[in-house]
């Protein structure tokens, strides 16, 4: 059964949001665990997993350089280098902070990529919200898939007039600078006349929308929107005051 | 104007804000419900910038001075080319007045997963309710035949369904007139048909029909009425009958249709042959094919390209598109091979300079094996014309994109003369400095020839070279295509216009069932 887009926009912030606010990381690992579970059974996993670890490497690496290294309150000393000390605090702080991230990330992450984009936006305008941001939020999804066929037809276009493209990244990062400005102005030709299309066929219109698609909202996914958001609101009150006192 | 008179217009000018001079001036005419009518015109002669007005795709004010009045079921708006004059709300003006631009991609919202979703992209904004916009998606589908194709991406359309497509987004709201611009344009002559046969049901409708080309279509002489435009301005108006009894009044670079080429044909083929001493029988041949066989891999095969080859039968695997492909070119020899939309020949096309690789086979250019060889290298010998020239066109101005590469390979005074040289044989030295993406579109194509003529390749491969020239680009193609060939050239074309194929070429061959074979 599929869940309704905005069911699992929910479900994956207010995951995230109970996991930073609890801090704790016996949660956060399950959280990871059952996100890279629902990746897997998902089939998203392998597309999942570049994304994933182009955010969290560098963010983790930072952690663990900033925590593990120079954490005031560190009394176990492991390792000392001038300033910087390895404490066992430290590192077990920098370690809670990356798991608390990382189950973050994935569960919005899992979020991203398994929902059905046209579904979010027809559920979003049925929500009311304006037709323009739901354009954008598709806009952002299709954006990359149109701009590599762009850059492929104009390196087609050089290469059938003798440019001479070598294997290997150097090469490639070249023959890019030739394509760059040709890019940016077929990019922006195409936006105009597009502009002309949407407001012809009434996309500027104030008046309200309806939807074709047709994305089923159960009740019960109603009720579960509203106790997972009640859920999120009451772990960061929790926290709030757990910290005043 | 006549009281039933669903659209008019009063157009004393029209200019665009960056320019002085109008590119429309004293174009005055109307449109009743249940007619088609043609409006006739060379390349450049303002059929698009009219097509754009009528439509409100181009609204006076935001998209230039218009001096005069435009009028739509019985409300006329009057402008001046002031800051007071009305404004027109495209979407109001849309829901009555249809416009399918020549490029029928640029009509779709691309933010729409299925054909279905798209037709209803309209209706969505104008908040009508979904069991009426499920009849009306249904209704246009049967309409238009794209009822087994509702639940298709829209980027996996062939060129064909695309053009059925667009239709379909402008006509679904049931508009009073619909303005179609080149619609015949890179059809075939089966699309062609299909076009055809979809304007009775909406004639019978009441709809206005408004078709601007710069080719006599068979089709249009079907019309109640032609007008001509030329320079700018209506130089002429009234039945078929009476403009094709005195030609006079049809400017040169109107194509006579497809038929009438069909008639003459033969005295091409006279004034052609005999070549000066055909080199063929002497030489190696310049260009071979053996045995090339290729299929789109699992993942290219849900591409456009794989589901029209196969007729739009999709997800059944990977897609042979070329089998057993052979062919001998030899020097000043012209080939033309035909097809139906689809069967392939651009694939085949894009072979021959390393663009596309064979899946099994060798093609071999001088001799010499090209599977090693960059596409840029194969290029110095073979020269490609695209399809669609603005996938061919990529620079800031017609001289520039001539000369791209061409410093590199020759020296600058090489380069500088060889493009004046290529400019001037497709009659563009005028537009040197015009930049590619606003010259109309015969133009564009004319320009995309000039790229491949500069470099004097000893392969010229054109894809499709005819599609959206109007007659003086026409004579200017078949020119240079004779001049290539009796320098030395092979010339190999692609063309679905079997007429001009007979007319140009020694062997004609087709490919169906992606194999060559001749015609």
């Amino acid at each position: 059964m599929r869940l309704h887009p905005l069911t699992s926009l929910a479900a994956a912030g207010s995951t995230a949001v109970i996991t930073t606010a609890a801090a704790y990381l016996p949660l956060s690992l399950a959280v990871i665990a059952a996100a890279a579970g629902l990746a897997a059974w998902a089939g998203t996993f392998r597309r999942l997993l570049p994304a994933a670890a182009a955010i969290l490497v560098p963010l983790c690496l930072s952690l663990l350089v900033l925590h593990g290294l120079f954490f005031p309150e560190g009394i176990t000393v492991l390792g000392e280098w001038g300033p910087a000390r390895v404490t066992s605090e430290g590192l077990s702080f920098a370690v809670q902070r990356a798991a608390q991230l990382s189950a973050a990330v994935l569960a919005l992450l899992v979020f991203s990529f398994s929902v059905s984009v046209p579904d979010l936006v027809a559920a979003l305008s049925a929500k009311g919200v304006h037709g323009r941001f739901a354009f954008v939020l598709a806009s952002t999804l299709t954006l990359l898939p149109a701009i590599t066929s762009r850059l492929e037809r104009i390196r087609q276009a050089q290469e059938a007039r003798g440019l001479v493209i070598r294997r290997g990244i150097l090469a490639r990062a070249a023959a890019f600078r030739l394509q760059a400005v040709p890019l940016v102005s077929v990019l922006v030709e195409d936006a105009a006349t597009r502009a002309a299309a949407l407001d012809a066929r009434g996309f500027g219109s104030t008046g309200p929308r309806t939807s074709y698609r047709e994305v089923p909202d159960r009740p019960w996914e109603q009720m579960l929107r509203i106790v997972l958001l009640l859920a999120a609101a009451a772990a960061v009150a929790a926290r709030l005051l757990q910290a005043g006192t | 104007m006549e009281s039933n008179t669903v659209l008019g217009a009063g157009i004393r000018s029209f200019a665009f804000h960056e320019d002085d001079a109008p590119v429309l001036r004293d174009v005055h005419l109307s449109f009743e419900p249940g007619t088609l009518t043609a409006i006739l015109g060379p390349s450049g002669s303002g059929k698009t910038t009219l097509g754009r007005l009528l439509a409100g795709w181009l609204p006076p004010g935001p998209g230039g001075r218009l001096q005069g009045c435009l009028s739509l079921s019985g409300t006329t708006l009057q402008f001046q080319g002031a800051a007071d004059d009305p404004r027109i709300n495209p979407a109001q003006w849309g829901r009555r007045v249809g416009f399918v631009p020549q490029d029928a991609s640029a009509i779709l919202s691309t933010v729409r997963a299925i054909v279905a979703e798209e037709l209803a992209f309209g209706l969505e904004n104008a908040g009508t309710d979904r069991p009426a916009m499920k009849a009306a998606v249904e209704r246009t589908a049967v309409l238009l035949g794209l009822r087994g194709l509702l639940d298709r991406h829209p980027d996996t359309l062939s060129g064909g369904q695309l053009r059925r497509l667009a239709i379909g987004c402008a006509v679904i709201a049931e508009p009073d007139v619909l303005i179609m611009d080149e619609p015949f344009a890179s059809l075939d002559a089966a699309g062609t048909d299909e076009l055809t046969h979809l304007l009775g049901p909406l004639l019978r409708r009441g709809t206005a029909v408004v078709i601007l080309s710069q080719a006599v279509e068979e089709t249009l002489l079907a019309a109640e009425r032609w007008m001509v435009l030329d320079g700018g301005t209506l130089t002429a108006s009234g039945t078929p009958a009476e403009l094709c009894a005195s030609p006079g009044l049809l400017p040169a670079g109107i194509r006579r249709a497809r038929i009438n080429r069909l008639g003459t044909h033969r005295d091409f083929r006279a004034k052609l042959k005999p070549k000066p001493s055909h080199p063929a029988q002497a030489s190696a041949p310049v260009l071979e094919l053996r045995d090339v066989a290729f299929g789109y891999t699992d993942k290219a095969a849900k591409g456009r390209k794989a589901r029209a080859a196969t007729g739009g039968s999709a997800g059944d695997g990977p897609q042979q598109v070329l089998r057993g492909v052979d062919l001998e070119l030899m020097p000043g020899e012209i080939v033309a091979v035909t097809g139906p939309n689809g069967a392939g020949k651009s694939t085949f096309l894009r072979h021959l300079n390393g663009l596309l690789r064979p899946t099994s086979g060798t093609v071999l250019v001088h001799g010499e094996d090209i599977s090693r060889r960059p596409v840029g290298e194969v290029a110095a010998a073979v020269g490609l014309l695209f399809q669609h020239p603005r996938h061919q066109l990529f620079e800031r101005t017609a001289a520039r994109e001539v000369r791209f590469g061409l410093d590199r390979r020759f020296g600058g005074s090489e380069a500088a003369a060889r493009t004046g040289a290529a400019l001037a044989d497709v009659g563009l030295s005028a537009h040197e400095d015009a930049h590619p993406a606003e010259l109309p579109a015969s133009r564009q194509r004319l320009l995309a020839l000039a790229t491949v003529l500069a470099r004097r390749p000893a392969v010229l491969a054109l894809d499709e070279p005819t599609v959206a020239l109007d007659g003086d680009g026409l004579s200017l193609l078949d020119a240079a295509v004779r001049n290539a060939a009796a320098a030395g050239a092979a010339v190999v074309l692609v063309t679905h216009d079997v007429p001009y194929a007979r007319s140009v070429a020694d062997r004609l061959l087709t490919l169906d069932g992606g194999r060559l074979a001749p015609l």
